[in-house]
């Protein structure tokens, strides 16, 4: 297999599981936290870099520790979620650019690990994502009702004897996996829209969660696909183009959703419909 | 010693005290703005628009040099500030919805500079700045756009203050949070326009979030918080260059500022906080053994 014919499986599988997770992350409204995790799993890699170990695990660790300090913050009074992540977010990058400081002579260039090279990925990063994509599909075959329950229903979820933290641990793990493994390719700062927009296109021209859990992966795939062919047509870097083209379909399927929501009001006999409420959360 | 005598003397170095002049001032203005992203919860939005204003910077650097550089980021933070007020205005809009528009421009931005000859190098000079060699007219620039962005929040704080705290009030006094909004996020563009060429697209969210976290942390009194926050500010911007500036003289240990800069703000926002969750625990002891006294007696 080529190298490129390895990019482009790469990119199929990690659109893949990008935009499974992307629909809890979505579903969850945890999109300002994945995108910090994102960010910080930057000094992880970096640092793995320096050790001479493999990068996805270096971002693993930083990203364990990061779960944990950003939990800990959100728990104090007058600081909250957005600040921890504001926070551990910018000190990610601040560590990161200073680690590399420190080793001039590190002989990958750095700034790969914040706009990905997906031309570069090895055989062990597919397998990674190959195992890590398993181990989503078979969480959500077997727990996918528990989850959606727990996520759309705190309480009742508690109230019929659920445990809500091991959901919420379960999906952090999930979160944390597949950004890990999605930045050898796209990146640590690009790596939210290839995670939020395939997920959110699918919630826009979806029915039910489990229609999303099925068009989100599709809809990743395709922009894996497309962003890796488009960015050797057009000799540009890889990941923005597969993160533009996520963006892209996103677009599309608002523009979609428009047309059909205008296409079907004069059925309405002038009333205006009501928003579809149904897969929307409280905020 | 040496540490504490270079805190003074590295700043007789000219390059120095540019990067000195231009953290103070930002410093300034990242105390007002940055409260006021704190109590309005805004990080998110912060970070959306440093992404939103990189392509302006890339395509501005790409056409005319240093110099395109502030007008292109200009152009396109003003109108990113606009485009994320209507977006939010209309309410069609989630956070997915942000982070996806926002990264897509951030994207573009990364695909013009990869068109470049000297991609790699450029790049990381534009996401992480280059503190120490800022030229003179770059300072001015930082110091105008800083004082613009000063101008609009000053000028609006009280009507600012009272719509983060109750946003139906300030409806029914009769003030408009869209433009109020609209004030404010552009005056959030602008600091991140002025801080860019010192501290980089990817470091201003430090700049904007971090002072204001720790003002929250240090005091309740609202008034006390936008003093406490640009103080806080530069303290760190002091001591950062100063600390960076003795590690590559003295430890032969060549620091990038800008990090430096930020992870010192960041240790002071730990140390804040262990500091408040402390005195809380010696605080909440206090009362329970008071409780105790009395129930007793």
């Amino acid at each position: 297999m080529g190298y490129f014919e390895q990019a482009i499986l790469a990119a199929l599988l990690i659109g893949a599981l990008s935009g499974l997770v992307g629909t809890l992350v979505v579903l969850r409204q945890r999109t300002f936290f994945a995108q910090a995790l994102t960010h910080a799993t930057f000094p992880g890699a970096v640092g793995a870099a320096i050790l001479g170990v493999s990068i996805p695990l270096g971002a693993a660790v930083a990203s364990v520790f990061i779960v944990g300090v950003m939990t800990l913050i959100g728990r104090v009074k007058r600081q909250g979620n957005q600040v921890a992540s504001g926070i551990l977010l910018t000190a990610g990058f601040a560590l990161g650019v200073l680690l590399q400081g420190l080793n001039p002579s590190l002989p990958v260039k750095v700034d790969s690990y914040l706009v990905g090279s997906i031309l570069t990925v090895s055989s062990s990063d597919v397998t990674l994502v190959a195992v890590v994509l398993a181990f989503a599909v078979l969480t959500l075959v077997f727990l996918g009702k528990q989850i959606m329950f727990s996520t759309f229903d705190v309480n009742g979820f508690r109230a019929a004897g659920y445990r809500e933290w091991l959901i919420e641990v379960l999906t952090l793990v999930l979160i944390t996996a597949t950004v890990v493994t999605a930045m050898p390719a796209v990146g640590a700062i690009l790596a939210i829209a290839l995670i939020a927009a395939p997920a959110a296109a699918a919630r826009l021209v979806s029915r039910t969660t489990t229609q999303m859990f099925v068009i989100a992966p599709l809809l990743g795939a395709l922009s894996g696909l497309v962003g890796v062919l488009l960015s050797r047509s057009l000799d540009v870097a890889a990941g923005p183009m597969i993160a533009l083209t996520a963006a892209g379909l996103f677009l599309l399927a608002l523009v979609l959703r428009r047309l059909v929501a205008q296409a079907r009001a004069p059925r309405e006999s002038g009333v205006r419909r009501p928003p579809r409420t149904s897969l929307r959360l409280k905020s | 010693m040496d540490v504490f005598t270079s805190l003074i003397t590295a700043f007789d170095l000219p390059f120095m005290a540019r990067a000195l002049l231009v953290l103070v001032v930002l410093s300034l203005v990242a105390g007002l703005v940055g409260v006021l992203v704190n109590l309005r919860g805004l990080e998110f939005i912060s970070d959306g628009l440093t992404h939103a204003v990189f392509p302006g910077v890339a395509i501005g650097f790409v056409w005319g040099g240093r110099d395109g550089l502030f007008v292109g980021a200009m152009v396109a933070a003003l109108l990113a500030a606009v485009v994320l007020t209507v977006i939010v205005k209309r309410a069609v809009t989630s956070d997915a919805a942000i982070a996806i528009v926002f990264t897509a421009m951030f994207s573009v931005g990364i695909i013009v500079v990869s068109r470049e000859t000297n991609y790699v190098g450029q790049l990381d000079a534009l996401l992480f700045g280059r503190l120490l060699t800022v030229s003179p007219t770059e300072v001015n620039q930082t110091v105008v756009v800083c004082l613009i962005a000063l101008v609009l929040v000053g000028s609006t704080l009280k009507e600012q203050v009272f719509r983060a705290f109750d946003l139906e009030g300030a409806l029914a006094a009769g003030y408009r949070p869209l433009v109020l909004d609209l004030v404010l996020n552009v005056a959030i563009a602008l600091v991140v326009v002025a801080a860019s060429s010192a501290v980089g697209n990817l470091l201003v969210l430090a700049v904007l979030i971090v002072p204001g976290a720790v003002a929250r942390l240090v005091t309740n009194r609202l008034w006390l918080l936008f003093p406490v926050a640009a103080g806080f500010a530069m303290l760190a911007a002091w001591v950062g260059l100063a600390f960076g500036y003795d590690a590559s003289v003295n430890g032969g240990v060549d620091l990038p500022s800008g990090a430096t800069v930020v992870l010192v703000l960041v240790v002071g926002y730990v140390a804040a906080l262990v500091v408040r969750l402390g005195l809380d625990r010696i605080r909440a002891l206090g009362r329970r053994r008071r409780l105790v006294e009395r129930v007793g007696r």
